[in-house]
């Protein structure tokens, strides 16, 4: 049984294994996935994912020391629908979190659900104190997300990616844990 | 072509050069990163590291030793990294304590970013630093970086709550800086 903590409203935050790889390798080839796949850092999100690249994302993943990679599963049917990372490679003090979801279970709050969940994770049970966030900026539907969450938009790199025959900057967004608090009771009404 | 700059070569690392790293790595006010904590790093630990070293053509990053050209000394080093050929790159370095306020820094950042620029034909180049090190942030900037990026106390360094800052130059910036450079290689995209 998973603790609670990896669990949400409509989704069980769980690990990544070998069995995955089919779920993990059809969504993340969805049409619309390619540049916002959350992957390890050593394969590049550029380009449709065969069987083994997906086993290597899996592969390192599993030898992450410095966070986690979870699968996010619906509780209803138990259907592998995205993942979510987060690390800690620099400093625990401000960690990152990344959250994939398949496009065709986008737009019903399942994303925000998550990653509202990791983020309370990270500041309710680590050192954190500041989660950031990275998003190309050609993608509206994730810097819209991440504002939703409450994350700032704390930079922008330029020339972070190439697509569509332009440029795209990397997008740097960051909540510290303040904020954070205040949303918290702000959402519970407090 | 060498890399050769008014006052700096940067040169291959050497063994000889490993006692001067492990110093510098050891120096809280040289060593940026919490990350690399604590200071006791040893000679010994930068031989290994040194000597694990293979040769490839693939290099996504590398360390080059600054030399100061009228006396031979090492005054420290100088990194790229994040390599994504042809586009970016990010860069660091460490300099002794001596040799601050000398020119040293700024010139073998120069010539780093010469040989990024015209060599690796990069379109940008960026580094990150901290709110704590004014004088990293005015060496970026005199080479033309501006700030693109702070990550709000995201470190905790010398007792203190510290922004995070990432700084860029793009290539045309480097160029106009440059008038006695041409770059014939022709922009990518219109923007």
């Amino acid at each position: 049984m998973l603790p609670d903590r990896f669990q949400t409203e409509r989704t069980i935050l769980k690990p990544l294994e070998v069995d995955d790889v089919e779920e993990l390798q059809s969504y993340l080839n969805a049409p619309g996935m390619i540049g916002c796949r959350c992957l390890p850092w050593e394969i590049r999100d550029v380009a449709p994912l065969s069987r083994a690249r997906v086993e290597e994302a899996l592969a390192a993943w599993a030898k992450e020391k410095k966070g986690f990679a979870l699968g996010i599963a619906l509780r209803e049917t138990g259907e592998l629908i995205g993942h979510a990372t987060c690390d800690w490679h620099w400093d625990p003090h401000a960690p990152g979190i990344a959250v994939a979801v398949s496009p065709l279970r986008r737009r019903r709050g399942i994303g925000s659900e998550v990653a509202r969940h990791l983020v309370s994770y990270l500041f309710e049970n680590t050192a954190a104190h500041n989660v950031s966030g990275w998003i190309s900026s050609w993608n509206e539907a994730g810097l819209a997300f991440a504002a939703a969450l409450g994350f700032r938009e704390s930079g922008r790199i330029p020339r972070s990616e190439i697509r569509d025959g332009s440029y795209h900057e990397g997008v740097l967004v960051d909540l510290l844990k303040p904020e954070w608090r205040k949303l918290e009771r702000e959402r519970h009404g407090a | 072509m060498a890399l050769e700059g008014r006052l700096v070569i940067l040169r291959e690392e050497r063994k000889e050069d490993q006692k001067l790293f492990a110093r510098l790595r050891n120096d809280l006010e040289t060593q940026s990163w919490n990350v690399a904590l604590p200071p006791d790093y040893t000679e010994e630990m930068h031989l290994k590291r040194f000597e694990a070293m293979e040769f490839s053509y693939e290099r996504e990053s590398a360390r080059l030793s600054v030399e100061r050209k009228e006396t031979g000394e090492l005054a420290g080093f100088i990194t790229y990294s994040n390599l994504e050929e042809r586009l970016g790159a990010t860069i660091g370095i460490a300099i002794a304590k001596p040799f601050w306020g000398t020119g040293v820094a700024l010139d073998a950042q120069e010539v780093l970013l010469r040989f990024l620029f015209l060599e690796l034909g990069l379109r940008v180049v960026h580094l990150w630093s901290h709110s704590g090190n004014p004088r990293a942030l005015k060496l970026a900037e005199k080479s033309g970086f501006s700030v693109v990026g702070r990550i709000r106390e995201g470190m905790y360094k010398n007792g203190r709550l510290l922004d995070t800052i990432v700084m860029s130059i793009l290539r045309e910036a480097y160029f106009e800086l440059h008038s006695e450079l041409e770059d014939t290689l022709p922009p990518l995209f219109l923007d």
